[in-house]
Parts: structure tokens; C-alpha cells; sequence
């Protein structure tokens, strides 16, 4: 598992700093701040959309009834 | 006014029952014995549904009779779907049947599933209101279904196009067949496991058509309501519709479908990105140019501050000297008029002062010259004095022929006296 934020939570919060960004009475530096970290995000995001291949693994788990514990292993796509 | 001034008419009452009845009654299966059954010659079927407890009047129009497969039978025992109706006329209630299956005929499975369909709504699991929205960006998806099997290879298709960033997590589960119901339990029970997990698809290829069992399982449906993420179900047969597709949040015809429904579409989701990025820039822009305006805006008016506070001092130097210079002007002033008023008040008290000096002068001289004896010689008297020059005043002073000096206005003579 990834630690980059999901696609989903960046563009919310893209969504949300370009929101403050219209507020006409935001600060300026903290404007610049916002925008720094939106650049950020629109690079994760695009990193994501970017993505080459997809990824597909599969989950095993040894008990009869599945809440034993589980495992995953990547299966061939 | 009497309660007879309202009274309705029979037609309103029966538009009223009518309207009652039929406003919001559901299209419902009764089960019942079919008594009377009579065809008209138009087409349409009359016939009554009893049970040990009621009889209740059934008509058939000849649409949905013509559609029977099987004639009816006096005392058999059916299920018919209809809702209902008044006939006005006579405000005759009438269940207007659509469709009769004969009890007989429906198999031991279909009624175990409306079974169980029944107990699902009792627990409020068919509940439209129990269907969650699926993500709009789901990044982990996992999967149930048989690894070996068609669905598997679809939806990973549709993936790959669609939404690569994904990460699709499966687990083997049969999905036709005895063991079905229980692996599909314990599928899901895996996946309940599993971390952060966007949504879940349940679902099924090919396979014979005809065995969905597994999918109207009560301890499957069961599985599939408690799943703590959305699941859409995919059981790939387009006309029958299973129970865990009503339980489901989401029914998909087909594994494809499935995955095309829980995932974004990625030229949808650049051109989200897009817009992100242009709405960034233009917010930013559009805050600078703001700013700098409100910059401008506050120097002009600092400016204008400052010069208009610069004004009114001008102004107020200007109204103090304004008020200033007469003051000043006064405070020399005055002291110069009043010299000047006093000396103008003076001179005539002088001039008079002087007048009447002069005038005293004039007037002493005046007696002082009357007093003279010179002047008093001038008016013929003369002065007698003796030889020793001490005026003559009584003539006792003198003895005759004594010499003595008369003084006259021009000069003296000398005289003796003759007698006394």
C-alpha cells in the first residue's frame, strides 16, 4: 500500500484550496502557501493518472471461514 | 345553513371511494382459490378469489387473459398479481388481475426465495435507503469472484482502460454450485479484512444461466448488507434479478458494467485535474491582482491622507494668520490713535491754556502800565521830589524856597517853592 493520498482526497482538496484561493480576503502569503500545496497535489494527482499499470493481487487467507488472517500475492493480470 | 345544504351527491361519494381505493394501492400477489370463473365473449375474464375467510371479485381484461399460458380452473389454487378497483357504476370494488401463475406450478426454489426475500425486508435490508454511493476515485477495489473465471478477466479489462492507478484485490470464491453460498460468505468475510478498501464487487461470468442460487442465498445477501464498503453485485444474467442484487448497493448487468460503475474514467478525471490546475492559477492570479489593486488603492488614499492633512494645517496657518494679522494690526494701532486722539484732544486745551496765559500777560501789562507813574505824568501830572529826591507829598514835607524837582512826562524842572 501507497503512501501518496488518494486521487479522490487530492482533488477534494484541490477543489478546497482553490475554493479558499477565491476568498477575497485570504492573506497573501498564506494564499502563496495554499498554492505551493495545491501545485503539489496537482503533481500527486497527475502522478496517479499517470499510473502505468494496474495492479491486481490476490488475497488468501488460510482459515475455512476467512476471519483468519490474510495475506495478498500479486496474480498475473 | 342545515347540514342537508352540504350533502353530497352519490356520484361524488363513489368518485370519493374510487379515488380512495385506488389512490397509492400497490400492485400485489394474492394467493387464492379461484371460484366463478366465466369468459365473456369480448375477451375479458370474471372470477373471484376466496380463502376460508373472504371472497373478493376479480376482472381480467382480455389483454392480460390473452397472455395465460394455461386456462384457469374452477378450485385451483393460484397466485394473482393485480390492484384495486372501483367500478363506479355500481361502487362495486373489483381486483383487477394482470397475471395468474397457478400455486402448483411455482417450483419449492421460487418459493424459498420469496422466503427469504420476505425475512430480508422484514430486517429492513431491501431498504432503498440502505444504498450508499460508490466513490468517485476508488483506488482499492476488491473483487469476489472465481479466479478462473470470465468476470475476473473483464473486469481487470475495463480497469486497465479506464482507471489504471487502481489496485484491485481478489478473492477466489466459487460462484455457482453447493459450495457457492458458503465460499461467497467467506469471501466476503476476507474482505471485510481488508484496508482501505473503496468498494467491493460481487459477481459472477457466464455459467448456466439458470443457477443463481448462490446469489439468492439468505447468508449470502446477509454478507453482502453488512459490508462496511459499497458492494455492487454483477451476477451477469440480464433478466432475473437475485436477491443480492437487491441487496446490493449497487446492481450491475454485467462484471464490466461493475467495474465501469466503480471507476472514474481517466480523460474524465484529467480534464478534472485540468480545470484543477487552470482554477488554481486563475484563483491566484486573480488574489495577486486583488491585492495589488487593494495596495494601490490604499497609497492613493495614504496619499491623499497625508496631502489633505497638510491642507488643513496650510489652512489652518492661513486662518490663524487671517485672524492674526488684524489683532496685531489693532495692538499697534490703537496705541497710535489714542496718541493721536489725545494729542488732537490736547492741543486746543493747550492752545487754549496758552491763549488765556497770554491774555493774563496782556491784561497785567496792561495794569501794570496804568500804574506807571510815567504814564500817569502823561496824563499832565508830574512828581514833586526835594533835594534829596524823596517825593513830595504833604507840603508840610518841604519849606518855601526850598529847591525841589518836578518831574514831568518828558523830563524835569527845577523849582522853589514859593509859598505853602
Amino acid at each position: 500500500m501507497s503512501d501518496t493520498p488518494r486521487l479522490g482526497d487530492e482533488l477534494k482538496r484541490l477543489e478546497e484550496i482553490v475554493r479558499r484561493l477565491e476568498d477575497d480576503s485570504l492573506d497573501l502569503d498564506k494564499a502563496l502557501e495554499l498554492f505551493e500545496e495545491g501545485v503539489k497535489r496537482l503533481k500527486s494527482a497527475q502522478g496517479q493518472l499517470d499510473a502505468a499499470e494496474i495492479r491486481v493481487r490476490q488475497v488468501l487467507s488460510e482459515s475455512a471461514d476467512g476471519s483468519g488472517p490474510v495475506r495478498t500475492e500479486p496474480i498475473d493480470g | 345553513m342545515s347540514a342537508f345544504d352540504e350533502a353530497w351527491t352519490v356520484s361524488r361519494l363513489a368518485q370519493t371511494i374510487k379515488r380512495r381505493v385506488e389512490e397509492d394501492f400497490p400492485a400485489v400477489w394474492v394467493r387464492g382459490e379461484l371460484v366463478g370463473v366465466k369468459r365473456y365473449p369480448s375477451g375479458h375474464l370474471y372470477f373471484s378469489l376466496r380463502d376460508p375467510m373472504a371472497k373478493v371479485d376479480c376482472t381480467m381484461w382480455r389483454s392480460a387473459a390473452g397472455r395465460l399460458k394455461v386456462p384457469l380452473e374452477e378450485g385451483t389454487e393460484v397466485f394473482a398479481l393485480g390492484t384495486a378497483n372501483v367500478w363506479e357504476e355500481r361502487t362495486s370494488l373489483r381486483f383487477n388481475v394482470v397475471q395468474i401463475l397457478p400455486a402448483a406450478g411455482i417450483g419449492a426454489t421460487a418459493q424459498a426465495v420469496e422466503r427469504t426475500k420476505q425475512a430480508l425486508l422484514a430486517d429492513g435490508l431491501l431498504d432503498p435507503a440502505r444504498k450508499r454511493p460508490l466513490p468517485a476515485f476508488a483506488a482499492r477495489i476488491a473483487v469476489v469472484t472465481s479466479i478462473a473465471g470470465a468476470a475476473l478477466h473483464d473486469i481487470i479489462t475495463v480497469a486497465r482502460r479506464r482507471w489504471p492507478a487502481v489496485e484491485l484485490l481478489v478473492v477466489n470464491s466459487a460462484v455457482q454450485g453447493e459450495s457457492a453460498p458458503a465460499e461467497l460468505v467467506r469471501a466476503l468475510r476476507i474482505v471485510a479484512q481488508l484496508d482501505a478498501i473503496d468498494c467491493c464487487i460481487v459477481g459472477r461470468g457466464g455459467g448456466a444461466k439458470e443457477d443463481l442460487a448462490a446469489f439468492n442465498d439468505e447468508a449470502v445477501c446477509r454478507a453482502i448488507a453488512a459490508s462496511a464498503v459499497p458492494v455492487i453485485c454483477a451476477v451477469g444474467h440480464e433478466v432475473d434479478i437475485t436477491l443480492a442484487d437487491l441487496v446490493a448497493d449497487v446492481r450491475a448487468a454485467t462484471p464490466s458494467q461493475a467495474a465501469e460503475f466503480a471507476l472514474p474514467d481517466r480523460v474524465e478525471v484529467q480534464r478534472h485535474v485540468s480545470r484543477d490546475r487552470a482554477a488554481l492559477i486563475t484563483a491566484l492570479t486573480r488574489l495577486v491582482e486583488l491585492r495589488r489593486e487593494r495596495v494601490e488603492r490604499t497609497r492613493d488614499r495614504l496619499a491623499g491622507a497625508v496631502l489633505e492633512r497638510q491642507r488643513g494645517a496650510e489652512r489652518r496657518l492661513l486662518n490663524a494668520r487671517a485672524r492674526l494679522a488684524p489683532a496685531l494690526t489693532r495692538a499697534v494701532t490703537k496705541p497710535r490713535e489714542q496718541l493721536a486722539r489725545w494729542r488732537l484732544q490736547l492741543m486746543p486745551a493747550m492752545t487754549r491754556m496758552l491763549t488765556a496765559r497770554r491774555a493774563g500777560v496782556s491784561r497785567l501789562a496792561a495794569q501794570l502800565d496804568a500804574l506807571s507813574p510815567v504814564a500817569v505824568l502823561g496824563r499832565g501830572y508830574a512828581v514833586a521830589r526835594d533835594a534829596g529826591g524823596k517825593v513830595i507829598r504833604h507840603t508840610t514835607d518841604v519849606t518855601v524856597g526850598a529847591p525841589i524837582t518836578l518831574t514831568l512826562s518828558d523830563g524835569d524842572l527845577a523849582a522853589r517853592v514859593e509859598e505853602r
